[in-house]
């Protein structure tokens, strides 16, 4: 097992299995936590994160692959490639990521953390990683957040062929857009006029 | 620059005086928090009373006269309208009288801009939380200098959501650090934790504590209010600074002031190799001072505004004020 990232919740380990290379996700202790709430947090990100990961497999979204999970480790495939956020990606296609966030929205699953540090360019297709805050939830509030997450990390033009994307997709994709502009009017103190 | 800092957003009414990055005097006088939490309109009224006599205070312990003042300062928000007024007429007067400039600060970006300067960071990551503020900040130089919002509450901000707790479980005085007395003793039980990202909420927390409080102690559930919420501000400020690669990171606002959570955020730095800072509790305090400190950066880079030109913003936000 090879030590491959180190993030704010979890460390990811990769090694192989029956020639197939795989990823184990970790979540660390945090000494800031008491033990208690600690340990009961981690768990239950742990459970919810394997049943997410099963959940968007069966809807055929790009994502690691579940193959089994411990109280605290997830183990799944391992996908290759780079990340939004890394040197190199080359040209980005953010409609395709738009239909896969919808195609997992189609599924009931919320990301929770969809921002380009979380989406991977493998080839010409695009994969969803770390379910580490997902839900399983019909929540409008909950899919509009991941949207607002990605439009606040993009560019305006890049959103624009996502929601096109996500719009193409999503079952139902309205009352996800309209709840976006009403939590963007929502933050402390915005101003709530037009001018 | 001689400098005096008026602030009026709430229950405080302060006056600083600052020369050249020092604070020379640091007076406030406050209204007196009841269980009701604060009537706009009464708390101004009694900002009105003591606006001359903090003033005097504040220049007797600069050891200064008035006319020694070389520009003025105030709160122009967020805050509460009533009393944000006392301070901008306050100001407004003393410029006039005085013929010097004037500047309109954002409390925000005051609070933390004298915690970096105590902590003697050039540029933090900063978490600002206190009454009506939960947000971690991080200054950026275009389309001018101000601080952005990584993350911050989507809905109250994690002072009030103590206070509000507070008057529910009838503690006196209804505030944080009686909170904080009281989970002394406490043990963990289980609330919501709410965290998005970069970004938090409180009132799920606030509504099951408060149901709580039949079924489980009060110090009980002192305890696990606290140490969710703040579990919570940590968890967001952990992943802010990973994103930031930041390598410094203050704190401040009036909840601040808690021992645990800078304890916790001490933890948070140490693990992601940052140097972790704040301010004295009087400067994490509702205060003058801070005002003026940053006033006087302002008037020094030529922000000064025109005397008629001067008022307040009850929801003043802290992304569209210009720092420098």
């Amino acid at each position: 097992m090879r030590l491959i990232n180190s993030g704010a919740e979890a460390k990811i380990y990769s090694g192989m299995l029956f020639g197939t290379e795989i990823i184990v996700k970790e979540r660390r202790a945090k000494p800031y936590r008491i033990a208690q709430l600690d340990s009961e947090l981690r768990e239950a990100r742990t459970k919810s994160e394997a049943r997410v990961l099963y959940e968007v497999g069966v809807a055929g979204v790009n994502a690691p692959r579940l193959l089994g999970v411990g109280k605290f480790s997830i183990y799944a495939t391992r996908i290759k490639g780079k990340l939004l956020i890394d040197d190199g990606v080359g040209r980005i296609d953010f409609g395709k990521i738009g239909m896969q966030l919808a195609l997992m929205h189609n599924a009931n699953v919320a990301h929770g953390d969809f921002t380009p540090a979380n989406i991977m360019k493998s080839g010409k297709e695009y994969f969803i990683i770390d379910f580490g805050l997902s839900e399983i939830t019909s929540s409008v509030e909950e899919k509009a957040i991941d949207l607002l997450l990605l439009k606040r990390s993009i560019g305006p033009g890049q959103y624009a062929r996502f929601a096109k994307g996500y719009a193409r997709i999503s079952k139902d994709p309205k009352p996800v857009i309209a709840r976006l502009e009403e939590i963007e009017k929502r933050g402390r103190y915005q101003v709530r006029t037009l001018a | 620059m001689l400098v005096l800092g008026i602030e009026s957003s709430a229950h405080t009414f302060g006056v600083g005086i600052v020369d050249r990055g020092k604070v020379l005097s640091n007076e406030k006088m406050m209204f007196n928090i009841t269980d009701k939490g604060l009537i706009p309109g009464k708390v101004a009224q009694t900002h009105i009373k003591n606006a001359p006599m903090t003033v005097k205070r504040a220049l007797e312990s600069a050891k200064i006269k008035i006319t020694d003042i070389e520009g003025v300062g105030y709160t122009r928000g967020p805050g509460l309208g009533p009393c944000l007024q006392v301070g901008e007429l306050t100001a407004k007067m003393i410029a006039k009288r005085l013929g010097v400039k004037i500047a309109q600060v954002n409390h925000g970006a005051a609070h933390v801009e004298i915690a970096r300067d105590a902590a003697k960071m050039r540029d933090p990551l900063a978490l600002y939380v206190s009454g009506g503020n939960s947000q971690i900040l991080k200054a950026v130089e275009k389309p001018f200098k101000h601080y952005e919002i990584i993350g911050e509450t989507f809905d109250i901000g994690v002072g009030n959501m103590i206070d509000n707790f507070a008057r529910g479980a009838k503690l006196n005085p209804a505030w944080g650090s009686t909170v904080a007395k009281m989970a002394q003793n406490g043990k963990y039980v289980r609330l919501p934790y709410t965290v998005k990202g970069m970004d938090f909420a409180f009132t799920g927390l606030l509504t099951s504590a408060i149901k709580m409080l039949g079924k489980e102690s009060k110090e009980d559930v002192c305890y696990s209010i606290q140490e969710t919420a703040f579990s919570m501000l940590c968890e967001a400020t952990e992943r802010a600074l990973l994103l930031t690669r930041s390598k410094e990171l203050c704190v401040c606002g009036g909840v601040a002031q808690s021992a645990r959570l800078r304890e916790m955020l001490a933890m948070v730095a140490k693990e992601n190799g940052a140097r972790f800072g704040f301010a004295a509790n009087e400067f994490n305090a509702d205060n003058g001072g801070m005002i003026a400190f940053l006033a006087e950066r302002m008037l020094k880079s030529g922000m000064d505004s025109k005397i008629e030109q001067c008022g307040v913003e009850q929801r003043y936000r802290i992304d569209r004020a210009r720092i420098a």
